[in-house]
Parts: C-alpha cells; structure tokens; sequence
C-alpha cells in the first residue's frame, strides 16, 4: 500500500483531479445535517476536520432507495441496463467504508446481487477520518480503522494530508494528479500519524460498554425492557433507512395503464413495518413492535457474527440522531447492562 | 379490441379535489380514457349513464345525508368493485374530525338553525364503509398519482390494488429529509399512511396527517414525545383529529388517560 502526502494548499485543486473519473459527490448541509450531493464548483469539496454523518448512509449509492430493475411484457423481460456513471464520493469516514464491505460481503456471499455489484463496481471512495462528535462510538465498534474498501483515504496531519492509496484506481488518480500528491513524506510523518490516532482515541465522548453484548441477546432476550421499547417505538422505520448495514427491500411490479407492459421496483423495505412479516393468511411472524425491534437489535448485534464474522453495528451513532423517541445501539445496550 | 372495463367516478360530501387529482393526471389521461369505458365522471363530461351497471366504482366524498346513503347503496348495487377514492370516502377526513363527540346536532343548529331540509336530511360526516361493503381503499388527500394509476392499473386487471402499509417516514427517507419530529416540530408523519412522497415535509412542513391514520399508528408514544418537546395536551390530539376521522374516535379515550 501506499502512502502519499497532499500540502493542505492544494486541497482545491483535488476537485479537477477527481472530476476526470466521474462525478463528484460530497457531504453538503441540509439543515442542521448533511447529505452526500453532487457538486460542480471546486469550493464545496471540504475535508471536514470532524467525521461528517450524512442523513442517508453510502448505501444510497450501492442500493438506492428506489429503482427499476427490469421491464416485462407477456413474451419476455429486460434487465434495466441503464448506464451507472462513476461516481467519486469525497469524506466518507471509515465506519461508513466498514459498513460498505459489510454490504459487499451481505450482497456477495452465496448469491451475487448484481444490482448492488454494477454500482459498487463504479463506486470510487475517498475516505477521510475525522475527529468523533458526541455520538460517535466507532472505537466501541472496532470500526474507527480501516484498511480495505477505500480507494484513496485521507489523515488530517495538520499542514498537510496523508493520503493511504487502496486499490488500482486510487493509484490512478494520484497518478493524474501527481502534481498535488508528493511521494516525499515528511521525516515526522510517522510521529504525526501517531499522535493523530492518539488524539482522535481521547476524543470519543460516547462510550457505551459493548463488551459481551452479543451473549447478553440472548441472556435477555426474555427481557421486561424490551416491551418498553416496543411501547414507545413509532415503527417509523426511520432507524432502518439511516442504518448504513441495513439491506432489506421490497419487490413490486407495477403495470403501465394501457399497455402489455411492466416494471419491476425495488425498494427499501423496513423490519420495523408490520407487513413486513406478513405471510399468506394474514399470519404475521413478528407482530408486535418489541418482537421487531428484538429482530433488528438481534441482527445488529449478535446474528451478523455467525454468518460474517463480525456485528453488523459498525458505531456511526445514525439511530442516536435519527429515533425520535431514543431507542437506539447505545440506550438498548445500557438496559443489556443493567 | 379487447373489451374495456367500465368505470364509474362519484363524488359525495368533499371538495372534489380527489377527482380532480384524476384529471390532473394530464401525461396519461389519454391512456385512462383509452383503456377504461368511463359512464360516469359528473366533473369532467355530459352524457352520463347513472342507470350503468358499472365494472369499477371510484366513490370520492363521506356521506353527510340520508339520500346520499340511498345513492351510496344504489352504487354498490351497480358495481362490481366498490372503491373508497380518497380520504374522506376512507375516513370522513376534516369533515368528521368531530364525529362521534355527541355535540353534531348542537354545532349543526349554531350554523343553520331552525332550517327546514326537504331535499336530503343532513347527517353526522360518515366514511363510506359504515354503510356499504367497500372492497378496496386509495387513500390521499388527494390521492397521489403515481399511487392512484398504479391502483387503476390494477383494478382494471381484476385485482386488489396494492399500497404498503408504512408510514409518511419511509418515503420521507427516501428524500433524504432531517426528521422533523426529532427537531421538536409537531410532525404526524410516524402516524400518517404513507404513499404521498412526503411533499410537505420535503418542504421543512410538518406532516398534518391528510391521508389517515395508518394500521399501528402509536399515538400514545407520540403524545408523550410531543408533550416532553412542550406541546400542549389538547392542541396535540386537536391536531390528531383534524384528518383522524372516525379512526382516531377508539383512540382519544386512551390517550385522553395519557395525559
């Protein structure tokens, strides 16, 4: 692997390196959060010195909310080949690049879902890690490091960035942009790097003890608590679109009015809605709200490991700022601990 | 030519805008009217045929008289398919967000007192199916278009039109929307029958509930949630009932044991 250095000078020149591989997308606010947005104007590609937690996850990219996946008359179907450009997406912090090789592995494990391959496929990630917010809880995660499923990813090392290249494209563009990326690291580089981690590891300010939760599902599983929840949960679903692992949809066709002619959509689906589990006859599998939520805490925490080797949590704290009414990794994992 | 399904679109107690949101449907409406035989549709043509045994009955509007439950009937009679178009035909919409308060009579004699009715006696604002055997809901106020051609499409194969049954939050989502609700705003949208495409919360408008109440909606958390932000008791459940109609009636006892 290797390392480059950008001098914080010429982080504005980054943007016409980029737009020669496709379009660029960028953490951009809405409100009083951010979304990943398309930009045309070189100024709105900011490193941010925190980790930026957009509203909806990278996942939007590799699987979007909604979409066609093929056409069908009576004789025969066609497969929607629409062109996927490439897309570049700028500040994706490293739980969020762990999130997408959990989605890979989810999408390429067994079946190869090609809808989710052909985008993964032409999505390059600039990663950067940032300093944690009051939600953050990536170090209880194991996921505030990452050495995979990046292309190139940046360190804030005060004048300038450190720049790990992660796959052939990566090299590509410090290649085309090799008049901004110097090969020539700084002697106190290392040093640097080493007080970088040190001080992003003291500023976590969110600690949930996660130590032996994945047993704790299942010693609890039983649990008062989890009806609590279930009472105040509003199955707005909301929590399950903002996960950055969650990877359930739905199938519908619908027919064109006046035609021999159909399109099948796809589209995220949510756990926490009661047709979810809804089956032939009206039975439904999981019909109270504490059941689903048990599901998805169940699938977040303990479940993914025995099929993946590791939760599917990765501590992007999203559920924190997204359940209006706080059930959430941090304040489920507290009632395990208590 | 295959034969095409006849349709028939009535209007009853409301302001008509659910047929409207029909014709609004500008791009397709030469495929609606190509691929369905229309006999009756009083707001957009002449010549209707009220005596035509219908395939498709779309029925906009709640029933506010007792001549419009004979007519309501006499529709039922003559469809195949019954179907509530819109929300007051599904839940009473505005015009029942009192029902059930046992003060209808009382209000109704404050606006046209002593008034003699001869044509039709004027009653209680009514859902449609407390009177006849609906087989088929499109909820909206009005209906959106994209879910009522997908309903038509439907229908007109002889099947039961689909709508997943989530809340205004999901689409909302998909537009990529801070939640208003966890902002401190009197957002419905977690209790609200989704489908709309979240147009107002798009536009930072908090979600007032128009399509109705969905399935599991949890009133009860929300009022705890609203009333822990600063809302007030009575002005949270005023605004549940607003578009709640006779589905929010079951549920104001508990919630009145809430606060």
């Amino acid at each position: 692997m290797r390392a480059l250095k950008l001098a914080k000078k010429d982080e504005k020149k980054l943007f016409s390196v980029l737009e020669k591989f496709g379009e660029v997308w960028s953490p951009m606010p809405k409100g009083k959060r951010f979304s990943y947005e398309k930009i045309e104007d070189p100024e709105d590609l900011v490193l941010h010195e925190e980790c930026i937690r957009t509203i909806l996850p990278v996942k939007k990219f590799l699987m979007p909310p909604d979409f066609n996946i093929l056409s069908f008359t009576p004789q025969k179907f066609t497969i929607n080949n629409e062109e996927i450009p490439f897309k570049i997406v700028v500040s994706v912090p490293a739980c969020e690049i762990h999130a997408v090789n959990i989605l890979t592995k989810f999408y390429t494990t067994d079946y190869v879902d090609n809808y989710y391959m052909k985008r993964r496929e032409k999505l390059i990630i600039i990663g950067k890690s940032g300093l944690p917010d009051e939600h953050c809880f990536c170090h209880k995660t194991n996921t505030s490091i990452v050495e995979e499923g990046y292309d190139l990813f940046f360190f804030d090392l005060g004048d300038y960035y450190l720049v790990w290249v992660g796959s052939e494209i990566g090299d590509d563009i410090v290649r085309k942009g090799s008049d901004i990326f110097d090969e020539n690291l700084p002697k106190d580089v290392s040093q640097k790097f080493v007080e970088f981690r040190k001080q992003k590891n003291k500023s976590y300010k969110n600690n949930p003890d996660m130590e032996g939760v994945t047993d704790l599902m299942e010693l609890m599983y039983d649990a008062e608590f989890w009806d609590e929840f279930g009472d105040k949960c509003l199955s707005c679903g909301q929590c399950t679109m903002a996960c950055p692992t969650c990877t359930c949809f739905n199938i519908i066709d619908d027919l064109e009015l006046n035609k021999e002619l159909g399109h099948r959509r796809r589209y995220w689906d949510s756990c926490q809605f009661k047709d979810y589990s809804l089956v032939a006859g009206q039975h439904n599998f999981r019909g109270s709200k504490a059941e689903r939520l048990k599901l998805w805490y169940t699938h977040k925490l303990k479940a993914f490991i025995g099929h993946f080797g590791s939760p599917s949590c990765v501590g992007c704290g999203r559920c924190i700022i997204t359940c209006p009414v706080d059930i959430n990794v941090p304040t489920v994992v507290e009632k395990l601990k208590s | 030519m295959k034969k095409r399904p006849t349709i028939g679109i009535y209007g009853f107690t409301g302001c008509a805008g659910c047929q409207l949101a029909l014709l609004d449907c500008e791009d397709e409406l030469l495929d609606i009217f190509s691929a369905l035989d229309i006999k009756v549709f009083y707001e957009a043509m002449s010549n209707n045929d009220d005596n035509a045994l219908v395939d498709i009955a779309l029925v906009e509007g709640s029933i506010n008289t007792n001549k419009q439950t004979q007519e309501l009937k006499e529709i039922r009679e003559k469809a195949k398919v019954l179907v509530a178009f819109g929300s007051c035909s599904n839940h009473g919409c505005v015009q029942a967000m009192a029902l059930g308060d046992g003060e209808w009579e009382q209000r109704f004699k404050q606006v046209y007192g002593d008034m003699k009715f001869t044509v039709a006696i004027p009653r209680e604002a009514q859902p449609i199916h407390k009177f006849v055997k609906v087989d088929a809901y499109i909820p909206g106020c009005p209906p959106a278009k994209p879910q009522m051609l997908r309903a038509l499409t439907q229908l007109m194969h002889g099947n039961q039109p689909t709508y997943t049954n989530s809340p205004v939050c999901l689409e909302c989502m998909f537009r990529e929307n801070e939640c208003l609700l966890y902002n401190g705003k009197l957002c419905l949208g977690p209790l609200t029958i989704g489908g709309c495409t979240a147009p107002c919360p798009s536009h930072n408008i908090p979600c007032i509930g128009c399509w109705g109440i969905i399935d599991e909606a949890n009133h009860i958390s929300e009022l705890k949630l609203l009333k822990e932000k600063g809302f007030k008791a009575e002005d949270i459940i005023r605004r549940f009932r607003i578009f709640g109609g006779s589905d929010i009636v079951e549920k104001i006892q508990k919630l009145l044991e809430v606060i």
